[in-house]
């Protein structure tokens, strides 16, 4: 069974080939190229992965992300990002994924009600056109909704059960003001004691099109590696999703210095070490290759 | 003082539950769901902009410190209809651990799964659930597993959905109905598929231990505490 790293970015430096934005975190001439991430799977024996777009929604600027799916194209899928209000999200997406390796797309926001207690209709939903087209394509949504969002994603989810979700960073949905960048260039979530998500994300657990991603666990642990404060949300996780519908993911290259990349191929074992060789293989690797359909090496 | 019949004693310890239709009703009930839905309607845009802020849970809210906004809360933790049963169940030694005075939105999956509060080696933890306003069946109703809070029962374990639940019962009712649980057993509330949100206040009691609750906890209430017994139930001697 294969072992896939199913959420990490890549980006290059700026250039009129490769544009893309830029931060005091990626500055112009930072760069964290997929080769370098080849370099780290192969010392891990990790065998193929999901890079998430940065940098920019625009077209030009997923460039860098479509040069590294053509190169390598056995060994990564895409997911893509869709600039915030466009007028056609349909066609942005369309010109994206037409054999290009992408196959979804990121998203924080749907722009519902931000009340629970308003009328729901999700045709009224910013987001609705994108989930439908995601139904009509046949698009994986990568979601990682913010705190004020979270309660209408069940209302999607029931509208469109074809589409494939996947829920990122142990289904955390951050806060507004709670991010911050720490002293090792990681995000950083500030996240109460108590798990909110238990109540949220985590009840989706119903619905059989939700997944979640087992990373980042370093932007939301008050301890080091290997976070054992967070076992008990992984053991949640597992109890409500079960362990095929778990992905193991490194969220490359904000963890390359701490706590390293070799490290986090680790993190499972650590915080579920009641899991069966056949469950651990499924959450490195196997799950994201039924889910999100991997080619065979 | 309404002790519990022979009956109900019975039932308690057989199936770790009672039901108190119309424990409290009339101009009580009125005085209450007034409270409750100012106080709920005052808090609300509070608790939308800490659920922003992911501070708070976004598919329920509770009324801060609802024991200070109106005594209406402080009458209903020792109210007559089931406090016997709370006293003779717990030795006539009980405390209050805290009321959840609880707005719960319509919603397409349940705010939480099946689950024990405690385990067998906890005092003999005990909840009331008070619906504020009628609860049908399919409204977020409160779902148990008669038998479950015994130390021999089960194993059980979550079900996805949770009409899936073997054995569950589940409790619609009339505005003032009480339910008293032991929170050893599974418990739930069911899912809410109707568009009206339940309103409902959560006692949880426990049976004393020294030093479980400081005199501090409700020492904002003193003054509504003037008999040696809620002095007791209220912990504010030690």
């Amino acid at each position: 069974m294969p072992r896939i790293d199913a959420h990490l970015h890549v980006f290059t430096k700026v250039s009129s080939e490769f544009p893309r934005e830029i931060s005091d975190v990626w500055p112009a001439e930072r760069e964290e190229s997929v080769e370098k991430l080849l370099d780290e799977m192969e010392k891990h024996q990790i065998d193929q992965a999901v890079l998430v777009q940065m940098a920019g929604t625009s077209i030009k600027q997923h460039r860098y992300l479509l040069h590294c799916l053509k190169a390598y194209p056995n060994r990564f899928l895409g997911i893509g990002l869709v600039p915030e209000g466009h007028p056609n999200p349909a066609d942005h997406m369309a010109e994206l994924t037409d054999e290009t390796g992408i196959i979804g797309f990121r998203f924080s926001t749907f722009g519902g009600p931000r009340d629970i207690f308003a009328k729901m209709d999700v045709r009224e939903f910013e987001a609705y056109p994108i989930w439908k087209c995601a139904a009509e394509r046949d698009y994986v949504l990568w979601l990682y909704p913010n705190a004020i969002n979270a309660h209408l994603l069940p209302y999607l989810i029931q509208e469109f059960p074809q589409v494939r979700v996947v829920l990122n960073h142990l289904a955390v949905c951050p806060g507004k003001g709670k991010f911050s960048w720490d002293k090792f260039g990681r995000p950083q979530i500030q996240v109460t004691g108590y798990n909110l998500t238990m109540h949220t994300t985590y009840r989706l657990a119903r619905f059989e099109n939700v997944n979640v991603h087992l990373s980042g666990q370093y932007a939301f642990s008050t301890e080091e590696f290997p976070y054992k404060d967070l076992a008990g949300w992984h053991r949640g996780l597992l109890t409500g999703f079960g362990a095929k519908r778990l992905m193991w993911a490194t969220d490359f290259p904000w963890i390359l210095e701490e706590p390293g990349y070799g490290k986090l191929t680790t993190v499972i074992e650590e915080l579920l070490p009641d899991l069966s060789a056949a469950e651990l293989a499924d959450i490195m690797g196997g799950n994201a290759k039924r889910i999100l359909r991997f080619p065979d090496l | 003082m309404i002790l519990p019949t022979s009956e109900q004693k019975e039932q308690w310890e057989e199936e770790g539950y009672l039901v108190f239709e119309n424990a409290i009703q009339g101009e009580d009930l009125k005085r209450l769901q007034t409270a409750f839905d100012y106080w709920a309607d005052a808090c609300k845009e509070e608790w939308l902009d800490r659920v922003e802020a992911g501070e708070s849970v976004a598919t329920f809210y509770d009324i801060p410190n609802p024991l200070e906004k109106d005594p209406i809360f402080i009458d209903i933790i020792d109210y007559p209809s089931y406090y016997g049963a709370l006293m003779a169940f717990t030795d006539h030694d009980l405390i209050l651990l805290g009321p959840q005075v609880r707005t719960v939105a319509p919603w397409p999956v349940s705010y939480t799964g099946w689950h024990p509060d405690v385990g067998h080696d906890n005092p003999l933890h005990i909840k009331v659930q008070i619906y504020v306003n009628d609860v049908e069946q399919g409204g977020g109703e409160f779902g148990f597993v008669p038998g479950s809070h015994k130390p021999d029962a089960g194993p059980y374990t979550r079900p996805t959905r949770q009409e899936s639940m073997p054995g569950h019962k589940a409790f619609p009712g009339k505005a003032g109905t009480a339910i008293m649980f032991n929170s050893c057993g599974w418990h739930v509330s069911m899912d809410n598929h109707s568009d009206v949100p339940r309103k409902s206040i959560i006692l949880i009691y426990e049976k004393r231990t020294p030093g479980r609750i400081g005199p501090e906890q409700y020492a904002s209430i003193s003054e509504y505490c003037q008999t040696p017994e809620r002095r007791k139930l209220f912990s504010l001697d030690g």
